[in-house]
């Protein structure tokens, strides 16, 4: 339990992270984003745009010549991260400790893995065309590699970017080569269900012969149970809320929402 | 010269003015009045002698009448008391800007006996009127005048108690106390102020008979206010001590082995050594003043800070009520109340005010970020209002807030 003082900062240009959709104010949230999504900074921080915010914004000039200093001399940017962190004494030493193992880890990932973790990152954040792109590079990359077990994950995640942004046969493409690779029965579930989301999909026979009677049944009541959770989803009765107001207020409630469903959906290209 | 530097002692009954460049004093009652169908406005003698032949109609008690809010109505026009108190101070500063032939004043310094918020506020309104920028305006109160007058003294005068009885043209007679702690961190000049509940109307003094139960009065709360103390000095100030004939018992009592110095412009004089040293880059007066007007408590609070638990300063003993106060954005992490330590001089009393903030988010991660707003409505009542900020885009304002009163 502690209260920290902020530090007085004017920020007229806020520093826009792309990944998290979100506006920095101040050197809190900076500190905050990056020390709970350091993967979306490791290979940006240190930009000039960053130094300039910084600078300019955060009104740390003598820190963000320090590390224009550091980039010259080629510092990796988790070293720059944290020398913005320790400066903002927003964080103790000792998260500031778990964020330097946190990062360490990422290091230690072989290219491969390092970017399929980034990619991951993207969808977290729903930027299924970015991920789209990210898995497809990887899989390209890979191709000459021979863990399964890798390139599996990697047609799964691609899959259900796919299915996200309901591009079912795509999806099921990518989890028919997931399969292949990994055998597991978790994907399989997954490929039957894009049969019960789109009717015209159909499980290949070399599939449906896996699938027990049995299986069939639980996947089903999965998926109706699945369908019951999302009719009394918040969003939902946030939906009938709306419905019930007045007309003005309800035009104008649906404009917002329409709005935010655009730039959702744009987000995502 | 370049510029003014006034102390003014404001008072219902006399206002006197004091100088700083020559120690001139000039001292009149404080009463306006508008001439009848002229636009013309006097002030002191001159309003009087025009209420007295009928030429215009007077208002007095200047000092109440913007502390109560009050109008008085001239000619059938309603005034405010701002607008009457402006009018007054105008002419006043106008005897010194005549005097020595320049408009601008670099600082006025205006004593009263009480500093109140609502006459704090009118004389800031004022200051443009006078054609004085807000911020070399200002307000202390008696205890405080006295104070920086002692304090100008030689160091002879200051060693120990000081005390001074004011009998003032307003019938009051107070007494005030002061003395220097050293020793501590930093000197500490105390000063307190006692009103008399045995006033008594100076017109009494004007016979023998009531002159004689003036003087018995006197002698009996002196008695009983100097006793078993030592004093450095005594100072006599007031309207009724102008002439001491009357008090002589009083003046025997008070003179035994103590030192006395009458100074009947004592509150303009302290204003105006207090005004000079405002216009200094260094003040004159190293010490740490707490006096009515002032806190007489430091109010902190535990803050952490590169790892290591700091105090947060909120306000400071020796710092003027209506000037005290701080603004600061806080994260919380893992608290949902606030703590405030109050100090007062002596350690001892030392305490802590918990503020819940009920209402307020849940939220985790260093994310709930607040305003606090530290101010004071007068040097013994702290207010403090704590109002959600949100963190930025990720987690929007809920708009909580907590306001509160704290007693120091």
């Amino acid at each position: 339990m502690s209260v920290i003082v902020c530090r007085p900062e004017q920020v007229a240009h806020p520093y826009y992270v792309e990944g998290l959709g979100v506006n920095i104010h101040s050197s809190q949230e900076f500190c905050y984003a990056i020390y709970h999504h350091p993967m979306l900074f490791l290979d940006k921080f240190a930009d000039q745009s960053v130094i300039d915010f910084i600078r300019d914004e955060l009104g740390m000039g003598f820190l963000a010549a320090r590390m224009e200093q550091r980039i010259k001399t080629k510092e990796k940017p988790e070293e720059l991260m944290l020398m913005f962190m320790q400066e903002c004494d927003y964080y103790t030493g000792a998260e500031l400790n778990r964020f330097r193992q946190t990062v360490t880890s990422f290091r230690r990932m072989t290219p491969l893995e390092y970017a399929k973790a980034k990619t991951d990152y993207l969808v977290r954040f729903k930027q299924y065309g970015k991920a789209i792109t990210g898995y497809e590079a990887i899989l390209e990359e890979a191709d000459d590699k021979k863990d399964d077990l890798f390139i599996g994950k990697v047609w799964n995640n691609l899959g259900a970017c796919y299915a996200r942004i309901f591009q079912f046969q795509k999806a099921m493409d990518a989890y028919e080569k997931a399969y292949t690779r990994k055998k597991d029965l978790k994907i399989l579930e997954k490929m039957y269900h894009l049969t019960c989301l789109c009717p015209d999909l159909e499980l290949k026979d070399r599939y449906r012969s896996l699938v027990s009677q049995q299986l069939k049944e639980q996947w089903d009541k999965d998926f109706d149970q699945a369908g019951e959770k999302a009719a009394g989803s918040e969003e939902l009765k946030k939906l009938d809320e709306l419905f019930q107001k007045d007309s003005i207020r309800r035009a104008e409630a649906a404009g917002n929402l329409v709005e935010e469903w655009k730039k959702e959906y744009r987000a995502m290209g | 010269m370049d510029g003014l530097i006034l102390g003014l002692d404001l008072c219902d009954g006399y206002t006197q003015m004091v100088c700083d460049q020559e120690e001139r004093t000039w001292t009149l009652p404080t009463v306006v009045c508008k001439k009848k169908n002229e636009d013309q406005w006097l002030v002191g003698e001159a309003a009087f002698a025009a209420a007295l032949t009928g030429d215009g109609v007077m208002v007095d008690k200047l000092v109440k009448l913007v502390m109560k809010d009050g109008t008085a109505t001239i000619g059938g026009i309603k005034y405010g008391g701002m607008q009457l108190m402006a009018q007054f101070l105008l002419k006043v500063l106008a005897l010194a800007r005549e005097e020595y032939q320049t408009d601008r004043v670099k600082r006025l310094l205006i004593s009263a006996p009480k500093v109140d918020a609502r006459l704090l506020e009118c004389l800031q309104r004022c200051a443009d009127y006078l054609g004085i920028p807000k911020d070399k305006v200002s307000l202390i109160s008696h205890t405080e005048s006295f104070m920086y007058y002692v304090l100008s003294q030689k160091r002879e005068v200051w060693n120990n108690q000081i005390g001074l009885f004011d009998l003032s043209a307003d019938n009051l007679l107070c007494y005030y106390e002061m003395k220097v702690q050293r020793g501590m961190r930093q000197t500490t000049v105390v000063a307190e102020r006692e009103q008399m509940e045995e006033s008594f109307s100076l017109d009494i003094i004007k016979t023998p008979p009531g002159a004689k139960l003036a003087d018995k009065i006197l002698c009996s709360c002196a008695g009983r206010l100097l006793q078993k103390k030592t004093f450095s000095s005594v100072f006599l100030t007031g309207k009724g001590f102008e002439d001491l004939g009357w008090a002589e018992e009083f003046m025997k009592l008070v003179c035994a082995r103590r030192r006395v110095y009458g100074e009947s412009a004592l509150f303009a004089k302290g204003a105006v050594y207090r005004a000079a040293d405002l216009t200094r880059e260094k003040t004159a007066y190293p010490y740490v003043c707490v006096c009515e007007g002032r806190l007489d408590s430091n109010v902190t609070m535990r803050v952490l800070h590169k790892d290591q638990e700091n105090q947060l300063v909120l306000a400071s003993a020796g710092e003027t009520w209506h000037e005290a106060g701080k603004e600061v954005e806080l994260i919380l992490d893992h608290q949902d109340y606030l703590e405030f330590i109050i100090t007062a001089l002596d350690p001892k009393k030392k305490k802590t005010v918990k503020l819940v903030l009920e209402g307020f988010p849940k939220r985790d991660d260093k994310t709930l970020k607040v305003l606090l707003k530290v101010g004071f409505l007068d040097e013994r009542t702290m207010t403090v209002a704590v109002k959600d900020q949100g963190f930025g885009d990720f987690f929007p304002s809920t708009g909580a807030c907590v306001r509160q009163e704290v007693m120091l």
